[in-house]
């Protein structure tokens, strides 16, 4: 990380990271290539789902960094690295973008009008016409006028029932396409689907939000803000990237500072200590269920211990 | 005389540094835009806060000839609030983005000013004089009981301390949908150009209620966006002509009298991609952060991350001239992609001049507080720093230099050293005059050329 004037040590490992990019055919060059890219796909997407802001974000920023992340997720394509759930996870119909489309029905012409006022400019030849800028979409309409803003206040959350509604239909395709999930990423969707069921589960309180890979998109779906709409409506440019790809990605957090202070948790990120025991516990109930045998997770205790690692910060 | 080479080489000093001492910096004071007048008479500066700062030279003091008029504090207002957006539930930011002049017409000054959404034309006016001796009124502003009014005299006008008024005279709102990031006045001068990301407007000056859309690159299905409108600006001479630049590094030129809604540009500016410099971060960094048009409208010059670009309109296949602004970073793009510095947004200016003569010498900022400049026609450069040390008044500022590798010389900074939250975003040159000003992130400094 660059600092304020603070010398950095001559770091090997950081110089072949930041390096110029080597083709990935090289033979000893080809390991620091994929770390390379893995590192970029993590921070890309850390930086996608982790943004919690008050304002919009930029645009500009999203739609580049989620170009990062389709050019990457394309090279694996190409490398047929990509895992047997992944590939019949990347239907046309996307969990996430159709979440979206269902919980704000005011933004649904965002992503595919069905009838947008610019249709009927279209019948009309554009070259004898300048089209007023108020008629391009209801949006332009809609957006309530501006009200002066004294204080922060965060408005009540108008469209909290249906995105729940859409998150746990969400969930049960994930289910379907997985239907074991053991690993403490599925715990903390299990448990966020619990919620959102109203059960209350003791799994609630392990739910193990010092994980990076479980603060993804469904932690933006959980998210009471309905602010964060737009935000997540962007992510609806992931057309292929489903969020079984984000549960199960293999991330690696060791490779850089993870800041909890700009984690999206924010203050919520109190990191409690939770032992082996209690989280054997609390998967208990779900192993009952059948295993599929492409599953390629099984929770045993070297992965248990990174796990535990990652939620006591060490 | 302008830098010209042949030894005549401007040489900058320090003059003045504006804005608060410490180092902490509070948020709303963050400089958002720079902008001299038509003029140059009167520099104006928006901030994160929303507030505009105009700075009005002195008239030259002809006992002080060894320097050119100090500015100072000539008005200052407020002119965009937060706001909030019901609909999205999310804040709209009151940063100033953009400053635009109006040429001047009359006793009054005109500018437009805009934040992400909404754009305002305000009239910063003077008032010197007061109207004294009312008839139904004290002087203090009482009413007096007409009953005790004998006699009738006519109020006249008596001098007082001048007074600077700015009032919003047209506000243009919700027309944009996206994050506004350029404004254009034409050189019709009564309409102008809006751009956000995806959308540029064309509005008349006097009518606020309308606006055309003039290009869309709105895609019907917003998973397929992979581009965005990064800046926007209309030809210095011809009415019907503007460009706006792309995040995937292109710049397009339209014709508005082509069609209505410019979707197919008259010319495509890009240039192909080196290999050799191929990267995951090759499309961050082609990405173009600001376009203006020299003087002429004959070139232009656009800004991305690591470099400038001369084009000249007529050829579309590749820039005539690229300067390197801090190539050493090109290195450390994945430190700079994880930290954002890669999003930051640099802009750029072509020097002024009082004859019109082309344009030679371009300037843009760097971080650690420096500055670039490059001669086109002698093709050097130098950095410099705009720091309250080492900065007296005439006294001519030491280039500074960026050690990349290797052993670093005395009086080099090597790459690892340098501040990434020191930027120097916004620059701008005085349109007639050796006068630049330079913003860093809370301060304004204003530098001159040595006078002999």
């Amino acid at each position: 990380m660059l600092g304020k004037g603070g010398k950095r040590k001559f770091d090997e490992h950081e110089d072949g990271l930041e390096g110029k990019v080597v083709s990935p055919t090289d033979g000893p060059s080809k390991v620091s290539y994929t770390l390379q890219r893995q590192t970029i796909f993590n921070i890309s997407l850390m930086k996608l789902y982790n943004h919690r802001p008050l304002t919009e974000p930029s645009l500009q920023k999203t739609v580049l960094i989620n170009n990062m992340l389709r050019r990457i997720q394309e090279e694996l394509k190409q490398e047929g690295s990509l895992r047997p759930m992944f590939v019949a996870a990347s239907q046309p119909a996307d969990p996430l973008s159709d979440n979206f489309r269902e919980a704000q029905p005011a933004f649904s012409h965002l992503a595919s009008p069905p009838l947008l006022p610019a249709d009927f400019v279209s019948t009309m030849p554009l070259e004898s016409c300048l089209t007023p800028a108020s008629l391009l979409e209801d949006d332009t309409f809609c957006t309530s006028p501006a009200v002066q803003h004294d204080g922060p206040t965060k408005p009540p959350p108008p469209a909290l029932q249906p995105v729940k509604d859409s998150f746990s239909s969400a969930l049960d395709e994930i289910e379907e396409l997985c239907p074991a999930p053991t690993s403490a990423e599925a715990v903390a969707a299990e448990s966020a689907a619990d919620d959102s069921k109203a059960q209350p589960s003791e799994s609630n309180i392990h739910k193990p939000e010092g994980l990076p890979e479980s603060r993804t998109a469904e932690s933006k779906l959980m998210d009471p803000l309905p602010g964060n709409f737009e935000i997540t409506a962007s992510t609806g440019f992931l057309t292929d990237l489903t969020l079984d790809d984000i549960l199960f990605a293999d991330i690696d957090t060791s490779m850089y500072d993870f800041d909890p202070c700009t984690s999206a948790t924010g203050a919520a990120s109190k990191m409690a200590p939770v032992s082996a025991d209690e989280l054997l516990k609390t998967l208990a109930p779900y192993s009952s269920q059948p295993v599929t045998p492409n599953q390629p997770f099984k929770m045993d205790l070297t992965e248990l211990d990174h796990i535990m690692e990652v939620l006591v910060g060490s | 005389f302008l830098g010209a080479g042949g030894g005549n080489d401007i040489q900058w000093c320090f003059s003045q540094v504006k804005g608060a001492v410490d180092d902490d910096v509070a948020e709303a004071d963050i400089i958002s835009t720079v902008e001299f007048n038509h003029s140059g008479e009167l520099l104006a500066t928006g901030d994160k806060g929303g507030r505009v700062v105009i700075f009005q030279q002195e008239q030259e003091n002809k006992t002080q000839s060894h320097s050119r008029g100090e500015y100072n504090v000539y008005s200052t207002f407020q002119s965009h609030e937060p706001e909030f957006d019901y609909l999205k539930s999310l804040e709209i930011e009151e940063k100033i983005n953009k400053i635009r002049w109006l040429p001047q017409k009359n006793a009054a000054q005109f500018l437009l000013s805009t934040n992400d959404k909404t754009i305002k034309l305000w009239k910063i006016s003077e008032r010197d004089k007061r109207p004294e001796g009312y008839n139904l009124k004290e002087e203090d502003g009482r009413y007096r009981d007409p009953t005790t009014v004998t006699t009738l005299r006519v109020p006249v006008f008596r001098p007082m301390d001048l007074m600077v008024e700015a009032s919003p005279r047209r506000i243009f709102a919700n027309a944009h949908t996206y994050h506004i990031n350029s404004i254009s006045i034409n050189s019709d001068y009564e309409t102008y150009l809006s751009a956000d990301d995806l959308r540029i407007n064309l509005w008349h000056l006097e009518i606020t209620d309308r606006s055309f859309n003039i290009v869309d690159i709105k895609p019907a299905n917003m998973e397929e966006l992979t581009e965005v409108i990064t800046a926007a600006e209309f030809h210095p001479n011809s009415c019907s002509t503007f460009v706006y630049s792309s995040s995937k590094g292109t710049i397009r030129l339209c014709d508005m009298r082509a069609s209505a809604l410019c979707d197919r540009h008259s010319k495509l500016f890009e240039e192909p991609e080196d290999p050799s410099n191929r990267s995951f971060f090759s499309e961050i960094i082609s990405s173009i952060s600001d376009v203006k048009f020299s003087h002429s409208g004959r070139y232009m010059m656009t800004r991305d991350y690591l470099s400038v670009k001369i084009w000249d309109l007529n050829m579309e296949n590749r820039p005539v001239e690229t300067y390197q602004v801090h190539e050493y970073l090109r290195s450390k793009l994945c430190s700079l992609y994880e930290n954002d510095c890669i999003f930051d947004k640099f802009e750029c200016c072509w020097n002024g001049s009082d004859r019109q003569v082309e344009f030679f010498i371009v300037m843009t900022g760097s971080y650690n507080n420096f500055f670039r400049m490059f001669d086109r026609n002698t093709k050097r450069d130098i950095t410099l720093e705009a720091s309250r040390e080492n900065n007296k008044p005439r006294t001519v500022l030491k280039p500074r230099k960026v050690c990349a590798s290797g052993k670093r010389k005395k009086d080099e900074i090597s790459v690892d050293s340098l501040d990434f939250n020191k930027k120097i975003l916004h620059t701008a040159w005085h349109p007639k005059e050796n006068i630049i000003a330079v913003a860093t992130t809370n301060n304004l400094y204003i530098f001159q050329d040595k006078m002999n």
